[in-house]
């Protein structure tokens, strides 16, 4: 465990020496560009945005409104993806039927989305967790469907030997079964919504991080821009190393159902 | 034949599926007539495309026969069902679960409490040899260890019978005669009936009250032998040196060589 533990604070400390590396090469390219801070703004001009922003309450209620619309977004997504790759996969004929539909949805990019849900909905909450929901849910279920199509027989079959009813099979065995399917989905899909999130408060919405990032360039304030950028970058990383991971690494890694990329885990 | 009823009954079986990959009807069984007997040890063998894999599947309940008479008990069988415990080639242990949960597995969809079933599943453990491996996921066994656990699963949940699909064949020859005479041990103690599937002759010797060879192809059963070799003499690797069990190998092998050939 000691060495497991030596190995992650090395992965850390590489890790930050990265980022150390990407602020020094944009500290030295800022400088000599030579152009305004309006044009290519220096981390130090960010810093203070950033410090000022933080200062007047904006970022902090910015924050908190893109991360409530995110994860109500992100989790009613979830739930219709589940209940839609539940309905449709139950039966394999519906599944095959519905898997090139879900497709072709699945390839429609959010931000083709976005017009004609302002036009539907207005600009606000609504047309915002719509878009969060439709770009969670369709590759939870494509995924799981995909999951569905492909699960191993055996493992239902050895279950109605032992006696299990149609609603235990699906809850001790089918779900669990799906786990991977519904992780890469859910993955690509809280992927999509984060960058969603951003599109949809740029055009439907007075506050949020989106709305940050392109107000501040209409204000002719980039500092701001890349705060918000630098915000949204940093979310991602909380989201992944806080919630994603863990929730991986207690499941399907622990269950030997993937390979990470160092190896499987022991 | 023996006195009473069979525990499993077939008669005229036929059994055709389509195959997956060619969409093609594929006839798998035909004019099959079997009695399981109570309490026996019955191994079926046979080359690779005689229906034996197919003839388990359909007692499981997993294949429904497409004319003849199936019964179980005197009574028709619909479907899957926990009086007919199955042990799969490939494990199909839960990798979602600890070994103790899969063993546990049958008790739970039974309703039995956690303690209770938790209780009864590491009492199997133990008997399979597999106490320390408890908390374990299946992955982190080996294939032997494994199979060791899809038999204390199946038999926790006290099936009347056990249906074994080649449980050996993933295994390295020497776990596979541990395994064999663990098997063997086991079910003197629980004295369920054991209907079991086989492509090896000598596993079939060791382990079987009788023996039915298939012929390749669909159609009747070539032969059905009783292995008149006292379970005390049945230990590898002593058995090979038994002049009955070299009878029984050579006479067992040319039914399975003939049937190949003539086929």
């Amino acid at each position: 465990m000691n060495a497991a533990r030596t190995r992650q604070g090395q992965k850390a400390i590489k890790g930050a020496i990265g980022i150390g590396l990407f602020f020094l090469a944009w500290q030295i390219g800022s400088s000599l560009s030579g152009v305004g801070s309006y044009f290519f703004p220096q981390p130090g001009d960010v810093f203070r945005a950033f410090v000022e922003l933080w200062h007047k309450g904006i970022l902090e209620a910015y924050l908190l409104d893109s991360l409530g619309r995110y994860f109500a977004g992100v989790g009613l997504g979830l739930l219709v993806g589940l209940i839609a790759a539940l309905c449709l996969g139950l039966n394999k004929f519906i599944a095959r039927m519905f898997t090139p539909l879900v497709s072709f949805f699945y390839a429609i990019v959010e931000s083709a989305w976005l017009p004609i849900f302002v036009i539907w909905f207005g600009y606000g909450i609504t047309t915002i967790l719509t878009l969060l929901v439709y770009v969670v849910a369709f590759p939870i279920l494509y995924n799981t469907l995909a999951g569905i199509r492909a699960f191993p027989p055996t493992y239902i079959n050895a279950a109605k030997s032992l006696g299990g009813s149609r609603l235990q099979i699906i809850t001790n065995v089918i779900l669990p079964g799906l786990l991977p399917n519904i992780i890469t989905g859910f993955r690509v899909g809280a992927g999509f919504a984060f960058r969603g999130l951003i599109i949809a408060e740029a055009i439907a919405a007075t506050s949020g991080i989106g709305f940050l990032i392109f107000d501040g360039a209409a204000n002719q304030q980039t500092d701001r821009t890349i705060v918000g950028m630098i915000v949204m970058g940093v979310l991602w990383l909380v989201i992944e190393l806080f919630y994603l991971k863990p929730f991986e690494k207690a499941t399907i890694h622990r269950w030997g159902l993937v390979v990470s990329a160092e190896g499987r885990e022991t | 034949m023996s006195d009473g009823m069979p525990k499993i009954k077939v008669r005229d079986l036929k059994v055709s599926y389509v195959h997956a990959a060619t969409g093609q009807r594929h006839l798998a069984l035909d004019n099959m007539t079997l009695d399981i007997r109570e309490g026996e040890f019955l191994v079926v063998v046979g080359p690779s495309g005689c229906g034996k894999s197919t003839l388990l599947s359909t007692i499981a309940g997993f294949i429904s026969p497409q004319s003849g008479v199936l019964e179980m008990n005197e009574r028709p069988i619909a479907g899957p069902g926990s009086d007919r415990g199955v042990v799969f080639q490939d494990y199909a242990l839960l990798p979602w679960k600890t070994v103790v949960d899969n063993v546990a597995l049958g008790l739970k969809f039974k309703g039995v409490s956690k303690t209770e079933r938790t209780k009864t599943a590491k009492e199997f453990l133990a008997l399979a040899g597999l106490a320390e491996a408890a908390e374990k996921y299946p992955h982190e066994l080996s294939g032997g260890m494994r199979q060791r656990a899809a038999v204390a699963r199946t038999l926790a949940n006290a099936p009347e019978v056990i249906l074994m699909d080649e449980p050996f064949a993933a295994v390295d020859a020497q776990t596979r005669m541990t395994l064999q005479e663990e098997l063997v041990r086991i079910w003197g103690q629980s004295k369920s009936t054991v209907f079991f599937v086989t492509h090896s002759v000598e596993e079939a010797i060791f382990l079987g009250d009788r023996v039915v060879v298939l012929q390749e192809g669909p159609g009747p059963v070539k032969a059905e032998l009783s292995v008149d070799i006292d379970r005390s003499l049945r230990v590898w690797p002593d058995l090979n040196q038994n002049g009955r069990f070299q009878q029984l190998r050579e006479e067992i092998t040319a039914l399975v060589r003939k049937t190949t050939v003539a086929a």
